[in-house]
């Protein structure tokens, strides 16, 4: 399967000024050396929850905030260190949806106008009369219809505007979409039409995703494989089916053993992490999860793990530890 | 294909028109609101008519044709027939048959035409600088605001340095060095009226620049230039809309309280605060003479400033719909 | 259907009986209730469920009498132990709504006075109970030990007869101010309380914001708790915290919760009953196994089939065709009916009335009465 986006060992840190001449007193590492590859056609989910830095490794990749270090690759483009028509080109190729559909649109557009700006700024059509035609298209491939065109986004509903969001990104012909929580703010029924909407237009149109989520029952439906972020790094990554019911990093299995299942009759095993999610401006030493670790021991607090291979998975974590039980079953990385 | 193209902008007028339709009525329902907007509306409908309704020869102090500079040594004012009151060497007394609906000034002109006739003085005045104040200031407030940085930093000093000048001292030094002229009188109001809208525009920028929506149009490609004049302006320029209307009641006190100090360039011009200065020495003997200016200048300003407040309820934009 | 021991009628807490209510806007009036019938009985947690435009946060806040200006309620009774809320005087509302009713809400952070610290709101929320802090002063007397929360709360049953008019320190109130307040803060799994008291909210994560929240909900004693959306902006992690907290406070203090939330996974979670909201109605109440197990109402039925499952695989999830209602001009009838697959010539005419079977299960649809 080829690649279409490669990242290396992507680092994107904000400074933290302070002080009487606003010098850099620290970094907010939000994301702090992830790499992974998306292949085309498929959909890769990156879950994880505030300040795991997954919201930042988007607007990364598009290069909507300046990376500190790594490399992200199109097709074999460094996009990181693209020159502006380059940027401009790329940036037809790949889109994204934001996560609120409020905020997303410029209240004092109209539909219309939105979808023939897209099209204008990179000139993919050539009169007024061709815009208005795909402006029409677009809107029946997202499941609109003529009437809409010609409305201000505060007259239509949440999973409306997603659909009219889906429709601009559409509009310049992408080959790759990052979806960033685009389903979170939606009804439930309203969600479940636009992840069909967005399943159907993947197969349609050739289109590959990068779907990023807190919530993971949605990402056990859109995704193919699935990467688990914690504090600005992968932490876990493999097929969907491997990580759900066999995951081997012990964020993982919490995050999963947190999920609310909507069934009473499942009896879930009370599993709670202690203390709150962490923010990356003070990161602990060592494997990033250790302080909140049920299985942390004095190795993990000094050596941060990388990601091994496991059975086919990538896991950062220096033991294989079996959940059912909660016993540690062995130890990896260890240099004889 | 062309009555496509022509129905695509047909429908974007449409909405934006009905859009417009939601802002008059949502402003049509305050009392208060309506009231200072049926006035203001009455003063722009008399500045723009003002020289159709009475004769602007009128102005023109009676027997002075040409008119250089002194005052005349002899006043007369009167309150209709019969009245009269005099002081100086001469004694004149107007025994005419007109009669002065708000008596007359020191030169014998009736009062309501000249209040007529300066009506428009003062309004052409508070359009042009209000106009161009905020524009200047708006255009310089976007551009620092969005460029942000060393840019931000020098413009807002800049504008410190204009906000710290005292207007009337430097209608003073203009009008030393310049003469006394309607022109330097707008300068010098104007470069102390712009340095809020800068402050207010940057403000505006810096948060809407935040929004998600304008991360959707770089990521969309959209340059600089687009996403601050076709997106970011329009969406901020509300309180700007807010503030220029209220300043207009503002300017024209202002530009009046220049003329009643006598920076007036002949003191026959029909202007509310001219005709004003002319009565401060005679309030005893001839109250209307500041009343009446007074009393249009504040009516003025009150009515702008009604709509002021009510454009700023009605065009937020989390208080709509 | 299973046979659950059938709640007695004198167990309920708030009764909330055909209740509806308008509001006023430009584009018209919107029929935001139309009908709504709730029971919530003592001990439970009962999960008000429903999407965007149901009307469930609009029924608490009626409760409460927390709504905006063009609200105009048109008719039905809100029961609060007997008593009918709506023909109150405002001050009565206002009484009522500081001792007998709770809220927590979505955000922490936009509830909780930003430039007061923890201390300060918590204390203050205990100081506005005169009666109930003097009481507790003469127990402590009384007794000879230090007053905990869980005391605090049993002075409530005992509250009936007077407390003597002698006056009490002001020293006095606030050293038993301050170790309540240390002691609910513990009682919510706040690890060091002494600190938190001392911290701002914006020094606190979102998880100890909520609880923090629950603390001074806690507070005010009251007779029952609605909690709105708590978990909605929470991150998985912490939200499955924060429901094992409120499991636990109702275990250990028995406190009623009406729970309002858009998420039937969290319901399924927490709450002893389901009531489902649609278009101003409650369509469908019951306890939780049997909501789950056999839901009636066509509505729930395929909003259960529309979120996704984890525990189930499906190619496409099954969507509800057609959109929430436009409740300035909702359907006429069952407000559901347009989007029904079992929609018969009655549902345009009339929304149903309630049929209840044994167990308690109720449900409003032609399908199984009239």
């Amino acid at each position: 399967m080829s690649k279409i986006v490669a990242v290396e060992d992507l680092k994107t840190w904000f400074p933290i000024k302070g002080g009487f001449f606003q010098r850099t007193t620290g970094y907010v590492k939000a994301v702090d050396g992830v790499s992974f590859n998306v292949h085309r056609g498929e959909t890769l989910g990156l879950v994880g929850e505030s300040g795991s830095g997954k919201t930042t490794v988007a607007r990364s990749i598009l290069r909507l905030v300046r990376p500190t270090g790594g490399k992200v690759y199109f097709q074999d483009i460094d996009v990181t260190a693209a020159k502006r028509r380059e940027l401009r080109e790329t940036r037809t190729k790949m889109q994204i949806i934001f996560q609120d559909p409020y905020a997303s649109l410029d209240p004092r557009q109209t539909v219309n106008s939105m979808l023939t700006e897209a099209m204008e700024i990179h000139k993919v059509v050539s009169s007024h009369a061709e815009a208005h035609g795909k402006a029409l298209q677009l809107l029946e491939t997202v499941g609109l219809s003529e009437e809409h065109l010609y409305r201000f986004p505060h007259e239509f509903s949440g999973g409306q505007r997603q659909r009219i969001a889906v429709a601009r990104a559409l509009a310049v012909e992408p080959k790759f979409l990052i979806l960033d929580e685009p389903t979170s703010f939606l009804d439930v029924s309203v969600q479940a039409a636009v992840l069909n909407l967005l399943k159907k237009l993947q197969a349609r149109l050739d289109l590959t995703y990068l779907f990023i989520t807190h919530n993971l029952a949605v990402v056990h439906h859109m995704s193919d494989r699935v990467a688990v972020m914690y504090l600005g790094k992968i932490v876990e990554l493999g097929e969907k089916e491997a990580v759900f019911r066999n995951h081997k990093h012990p964020y993982t299995f919490h995050l999963m053993a947190a999920i609310p299942v909507p069934d009473p009759e499942i009896k879930k095993k009370e599993v709670l992490l202690t203390g709150d999610v962490p923010s990356p401006v003070n990161i602990p030493p060592g494997c990033r999860f250790s302080p909140r670790c049920p299985w942390a021991t004095k190795r993990c607090s000094i050596e941060e793990p990388p990601l091994y291979e496991v059975d086919g998975q990538l896991a950062a974590c220096h033991y294989d530890i079996d959940f059912e039980t909660g016993k540690v079953k062995s130890e990896r990385g260890l240099k004889s | 294909m062309k009555s496509v193209g022509v129905e695509a902008r047909t429908g974007e007028w449409a909405a934006r028109w009905a859009d417009f339709r939601y802002t008059l009525y949502l402003l049509r329902r305050n009392p208060l609101v309506l009231a200072g907007g049926l006035i203001a509306l009455f003063f722009i409908g008399l500045s723009l008519s003002a020289n159709y309704i009475v004769n602007p020869q009128l102005a023109t102090p009676a027997g002075y044709p040409d008119f250089e500079g002194n005052y005349p040594f002899v006043r007369s004012y009167s309150w209709n027939e019969g009245h009269l009151i005099n002081w100086g060497p001469g004694i004149r007394l107007y025994d005419g048959p007109e009669f002065f609906y708000l008596g007359t000034d020191g030169w014998g002109r009736d009062l309501l035409t000249m209040i007529i006739l300066a009506i428009p003085v003062d309004i052409e005045n508070a359009v042009i600088i209000t106009v161009a104040a905020a524009a200047f200031g708006t255009l310089l407030g976007a551009f620092a605001g969005y460029v942000g940085g060393v840019v931000d930093e020098a413009v807002l000093r800049i504008t410190d340095i204009f906000l710290a000048f005292p207007g009337l001292v430097l209608a003073l030094v203009f009008a030393a060095m310049f003469g006394r002229s309607i022109p330097t009188l707008r300068l010098a109001i104007l470069l102390v009226w712009w340095p809020p809208y800068v402050r207010l525009m940057r403000g505006q920028i810096l948060s809407e620049k935040e929004k998600t929506y304008v991360e959707a149009l770089r990521a969309l490609g959209a340059g600089h230039l687009r996403i601050l004049f076709r997106h970011i302006i329009p969406n901020a320029i509300y309180p700007i809309l807010v503030q220029a209307t209220l300043d207009f009641g503002g300017v024209v006190l202002t530009f009046s309280a220049l003329m009643f100090l006598g920076f007036s360039p002949t003191p026959s011009l029909p202007e509310l605060g001219n005709l004003a200065a002319d009565g401060y020495q005679h309030i005893f003997e001839a109250p209307w003479l500041i009343v009446f200016p007074g009393l249009v200048m504040l009516l003025i300003a009150l009515a702008f400033n009604l709509v002021g407040d009510g454009l700023r309820d009605v065009l937020d934009p989390r208080l709509r719909r | 259907m299973t046979k659950f021991s059938e709640p007695k009628e004198r167990d309920v807490i708030l009764e909330v009986k055909d209740l509806r209510l308008e509001f006023h806007t430009y584009r018209g009036n919107v029929k935001a209730l139309n009908g709504v019938n709730l029971k919530l009985y003592k001990k439970e947690v009962l999960g008000l469920v429903g999407e965007s435009g149901c009307g469930k946060s609009v029924t608490a806040l009626t409760i409460i009498d927390l709504l905006p200006e063009n609200a105009e309620i048109l008719g039905g009774q809100i029961l609060l132990t007997g008593e009918n809320l709506l023909k109150k005087s405002k001050d009565e509302i206002r009484t009522i709504r500081a001792k007998r009713v709770a809220t927590v809400f979505q955000d922490p952070m936009t509830f909780l006075n930003p430039v007061l610290t923890v201390e300060t709101q918590l204390q203050e929320t205990f100081t506005l109970d005169k009666e109930g802090l003097k009481q507790a002063v003469e127990f402590q007397s009384t007794k000879g030990k230090n007053i905990t929360y869980l005391d605090f709360l049993s002075l409530e049953e005992q509250s009936s007869r007077k407390s003597d008019d002698k006056k009490v320190s002001r020293g006095e109130i606030k050293r038993i101010v301050k170790a309540l307040c240390i002691d609910v803060l513990r009682l919510v799994k706040l690890a060091d309380p002494e600190r938190i008291l001392s911290q701002y909210p914006f020094e606190l994560s979102g998880g100890m914001r909520q609880r923090a929240m629950i603390a001074m909900a806690l507070a005010r004693r009251p007779a029952f708790f609605i909690a709105d959306e708590i978990t909605t902006a929470l991150d998985v992690t912490v939200q499955a915290q924060i429901l094992h907290l409120l499991r636990e406070l109702k275990d250990k203090i028995g406190s009623t919760t009406l729970m309002i939330t858009h998420d039937l996974a969290v319901a399924a979670e927490i709450a002893d009953r389901i009531a489902v909201m649609y278009g101003g109605h409650v369509v469908e109440a019951t306890e939780t196994r049997e909501i789950f197990r056999s839901p009636l109402h066509p509505y729930t039925i395929l909003l259960m089939r529309a979120i996704p499952n984890v525990t189930r695989l499906v190619e496409s999830l099954e969507t509800i065709p057609g959109t929430v209602p436009d409740m300035i001009d909702p359907p006429p009838g069952c407000p559901f009916h347009p989007r029904c697959p079992y929609g018969m010539v009655k549902c345009v005419e009339k929304f149903p009335g309630t049929t209840h079977f044994d167990g308690g299960h109720e449900v409003a649809c032609y399908l199984y009465g009239d």
